[in-house]
């Protein structure tokens, strides 16, 4: 039986499809692992000498500290090594830490994805939700307004729009007091896994949070209104109208489906990017993530650490692609066929 | 709308005042910029995890909060045999680790054993140990330690004295990726809580330290990733206490009710540093460094260009002072003075006559002078750190006084890293840098030695700790000399005279000790203690004197209950209530709708 099916298997072009992506999604990862390793070599500086300047340390012991971290190997051992050791899972000890950075890396990642991901959601729904609203009502009071308010939020720097809401919500102006804290995810003396802490991080995450929704709606507004207006004038809208559907329906199950495809591609896209955090952002509001961890080991510059970071916002990249390209194959039949 | 009210009545969630701290307990929370790096004490390296240390260990000397001189922590008392090579330490008895265990001399000689013996363990503390031979406690009460040479350091040994009964168990191999965050012991005045990885450090008072009960129940480390949400915090009252202010911000915060500023003295200072001949340590020259800046007749004619009230003035808006020699002002006894008639006074007429004098004419016209054979013109490279503003301004005037002079630099800005590598390599003439300076002065001296230039190995040329490639066997000789004087006047005789020496040759100019700008919450705290007195920093010294002496101010003790007095709760149930409105609204337009149709 099994010898039968397998001369009768001719994979469907829709397999071979699948196959291929999966293919082109672990090359570029296979690229990426060896493309961090002599780009971050690249760097100036010496993370032995970097990590001693300054203090009371002898140049023999700075040579032995070269020499714990590898660094005295010929460098195609060092490479060997390296991919190795990340073949099986082993990302290294991190220079400066001195921890595992599998360790290091998963301390960072939760807020990180809380941040990022919860903002990323809210963004998506309310640009969609102004999207679809201003198309469907185009040039009316509300398409104006939440056009010019989202595209005034998209001009601003991410950055300085931070700051404000930091002094407007977290100081205080006037006698308006300040409301949330000025950074960090949690307060010391507080049981993460308990209510108070659950309420304390939220109050924490507010003012980032927000930061970074109203700075990413009008993307997703913007394309969702342009897509959507594009549909508006198809034939099959009119077709449905005259069936005498309602004009919500005719929205909802007809122009909204066909009009998503192309935010679908963005959600995707910035999908990829949630796990490499928002620096800018993260230092506003000294949110213990990511995007800082990445900056703080290239100052060393700590290789294992940067290769590690490295490859997990590679890999996020890689495989939000990799599921945006299958997923537009399955929402879009044209895809599959052409 | 329903949801915004619901985020909204977070505010109004308990802990929405600034203090965040259950009842009773009195929080010290200190702003910092820089995480600390690792509470393992043969690993962290940053001086935030230094202050850290200071508060969860105590160390054999101490540094007196009035000038740093020697004063006793865990060693009650100390004499030196007659050969001056043999130290006795009486330990303070009926100290306890943080679990209860007695800390007796043991654990001192397990300690400075385990640096000796070790390598990882030799990065931080190798420096303290090398001159010492042999280390034992022949009782619980008494540390004797041999050295190889007499050794005035003996006092000054930066070691954090550890716990045998836990450290034993952590072999060498262990110890380099220890964290030591768990359940940590110690014998310091506070000890660690809990720590959160680019958050905070929590530390609860020992209230039975031997040096007295700390007036504080916890001291919280709040990591900040910008300055500016650290200052905002302060105001806010979020934090009590922010330091290495910016001028501008300081200023600001001057006149806030309920904060107190200290620009305190600090141990910094920052040059104007020359390569006087880049080589190894061996002689063998290295680089590309201008052959003109080996003439010291030109780097004394360029510190008669360098105006450094002007630098204090305008580029640290006031907050530090001119400097002389390479030990800070604030070492009283170590620091340089040269006398009337012998400092290179900012004079640009008496630089410009200098140089002629010394054959560097300008023949060709261009207003930039030449080598004396009239050939290579004197145009520099002047390096400037990215990293810092203070640097790259003080080069701007920089040079422009050379210009004055006939000098031209070319000012290259680059990353401090990169700055490292160049400078090792001699591949530069000129470049502004700082150092911080301890209590003893035989490191910063070292930096001058000719054994501390860069070093081959392997082929390539490493970087050692001298950045000016200066090498003077006279000085060599002192440096020697005052490493195995132990009498302290004598001793600071020594360094006075190598650091004239220093200043006379010139390859350093320095410009500028700077000063830490500090700030703290003065109406929830009171009691901080300077070091030195009365000038110094309050925090973040040798020591942890204001740690353990704060306290909150009598007077506004009972009327202080934070909370502003602003009625969040009514706000937030009144905005709860108009969202709940709204929704409800927008429901029943919807109904009305549907029915419609």
């Amino acid at each position: 039986m099994a010898a039968i099916s397998a001369r009768t298997f001719r994979p469907s072009a829709g397999q071979r499809r699948v196959a291929a992506k999966l293919l082109g999604a672990l090359l570029s990862l296979a690229f990426v692992l060896v493309f961090n390793f002599f780009l971050f070599r690249v760097l100036p500086g010496d993370p032995a000498k970097n990590l001693t300047r300054n203090r009371l340390v002898p140049a023999e012991q700075v040579q032995v500290l070269r020499e714990s971290f590898g660094l005295g190997k010929p460098l195609h051992e060092q490479f060997a090594t390296y991919v190795k050791d990340t073949l099986s899972g082993d990302l290294g000890i991190s220079y400066k830490f001195r921890r595992p950075v599998s360790e290091v890396i998963g301390e960072r990642i939760w807020p990180t994805v809380l941040l990022l991901g919860l903002s990323t959601l809210l963004s998506t729904a309310i640009g969609l939700w102004i999207g679809i609203r201003g198309a469907w009502k185009r040039n009316s009071v509300f398409d104006r307004v939440s056009l010019g308010a989202s595209l005034t939020l998209y001009a601003m720097p991410e950055f300085w729009l931070g700051i404000i809401l930091l002094i407007a919500f977290g100081v205080g102006v006037g006698s308006f007091p300040g409301l949330f804290p000025t950074g960090g995810l949690s307060s010391p003396n507080t049981q993460l896994a308990s209510m108070g802490g659950i309420v304390d991080v939220a109050r924490h995450l507010f003012l980032p949070c927000l930061t970074l929704t109203l700075a990413y709606i009008a993307e997703y507004a913007l394309v969702m209104r342009s897509s959507l207006l594009d549909e508006l004038g198809e034939d099959y809208l009119t077709t449905a109208r005259a069936k005498g559907l309602r004009d919500a329906l005719v929205l909802r199950r007809h122009a909204v489906p066909n009009a998503l495809l192309p935010t679908t591609t963005l959600i995707f896209l910035n999908l990829g990017f949630v796990v490499s955090g928002a620096i800018t952002i993260e230092t506003v509001y000294s949110w213990p993530g990511l995007g800082l961890l990445s900056y703080e080991a290239l100052r060393t510059p700590d290789y294992p650490l940067l290769q590690g970071v490295f490859l997990l916002f590679s890999a996020a990249v890689i495989i939000a692609n990799l599921l945006a390209d299958l997923l537009y194959a399955y929402l879009d039949p044209r895809v599959r066929t052409g | 709308m329903g949801v915004l009210a619901a985020l909204l009545a977070l505010t109004a969630a308990p802990g929405v005042t600034a203090q965040e701290q259950p009842a009773g307990k009195l929080t010290f929370t200190v702003g910092i910029v820089n995480d600390v790096d690792s509470l393992n004490p043969f690993i962290g390296i940053l001086a935030e995890t230094y202050e850290v240390w200071a508060l969860m260990y105590d160390y054999l000397v101490g540094y007196s909060q009035k000038d740093f001189s020697p004063v006793p922590q865990l060693a009650e008392s100390w004499e030196v045999s007659d050969d001056e090579l043999t130290w006795t330490y009486k330990i303070r008895q009926g100290v306890k680790w943080s679990d209860g265990q007695p800390l007796t001399a043991k654990d001192a000689a397990y300690t400075f054993n385990r640096i000796m013996k070790g390598t990882f363990e030799q990065t931080n503390y190798g420096n303290y140990v090398g001159n010492i031979e042999k280390v034992t406690a022949p009782d619980d009460a008494t540390l004797v330690m041999t050295t190889k040479e007499p050794s005035p350091t003996m006092l000054r040994l930066a070691v954090p004295i550890l716990p045998e009964h836990i450290w034993k168990d952590i072999d060498e191999k262990e110890v380099s990726t220890f964290d030591n965050e768990k359940n940590a012991v110690g014998s310091g005045p506070f000890k660690l809580e809990e720590r959160s990885t680019g958050q905070f450090v929590r530390l609860s008072a020992n209230k039975s330290y031997w040096g007295g009960a700390p007036k504080i129940d916890e001291v919280v480390y709040r990591v900040f990733n910008n300055a500016d949400a650290q200052l905002q915090a302060l105001k806010k009252g979020e934090i009590d206490f922010a330091d290495q202010l910016d001028p501008a911000p300081f200023n600001s915060i001057k006149d806030t009710p309920g904060i107190a500023t200290v620009p305190g003295k600090y141990s910094g200072f920052n040059e104007l540093a020359f390569n006087t001949g880049a080589a190894l340590d061996t002689g063998e020259p290295i680089g590309d460094g201008h052959p003109a800046l080996k003439d010291k007749r030109l780097r004394q004619a360029i510190a008669h260009a360098i105006d450094k009230q002007a630098l204090v003035d305008k580029v640290l808006g006031g907050y530090g002072s001119a400097a002389t020699g390479i030990i800070p002002a604030l070492y009283a006894n170590l620091t340089y003075q040269p006398a009337d008639g012998e400092a290179f006074n900012f004079d640009l007429a008496e630089a410009n006559r200098l140089l002629d004098e010394a054959g560097y004419k300008d023949s060709n016209g261009d207003k930039v002078r030449e080598m004396p054979d009239g050939g290579r013109p004197l145009r520099f490279r002047l390096f400037a750190r990215q990293e810092s503003n203070t640097s790259q301004q003080s080069v701007q005037f920089m040079q422009g006084w050379l210009r004055d002079i006939g000098i031209a630099t070319e000012v290259k800005v680059v990353e401090e890293n990169r700055l490292t590598e160049i400078i090792g390599q001699g591949e530069f003439d000129m470049f502004e840098w700082g150092w911080v300076v301890e209590p003893d002065p035989d490191y910063q001296l070292s930096t001058f030695t000719c054994g501390s230039r860069s070093y081959k190995s392997g082929g390539d040329v490493l970087a050692n700790l001298s950045d000016s490639f200066y090498c003077n066997p006279e000085y060599d000789k002192l440096y020697e000399q005052q490493k195995v004087t132990i009498d302290p006047a004598k001793r600071a005789e020594i360094v006075k005279q190598m650091q004239k020496m220093l200043y006379d040759d010139a390859p350093y100019v320095v410009t500028f000790y700077y000063d830490d700008p500090q700030a703290y919450r003065s109406d929830r705290f009171t009691g901080f203690q300077p070091q030195p007195d009365p000038d110094g920093v309050v925090l973040f010294q040798y020591g942890t004197y204001s740690y353990r002496n704060i306290s909150t101010p009598q007077a506004t003790a009972a009327a202080d209950d934070g909370g502003g007095g602003v009625p969040i709760v009514p706000i937030a149930v009144g905005v709860a209530v108009v969202g709940a409105a709204g929704v409800l609204i927008a429901l029943r337009r919807r109904a009305t709708r549907d029915e419609r149709e």
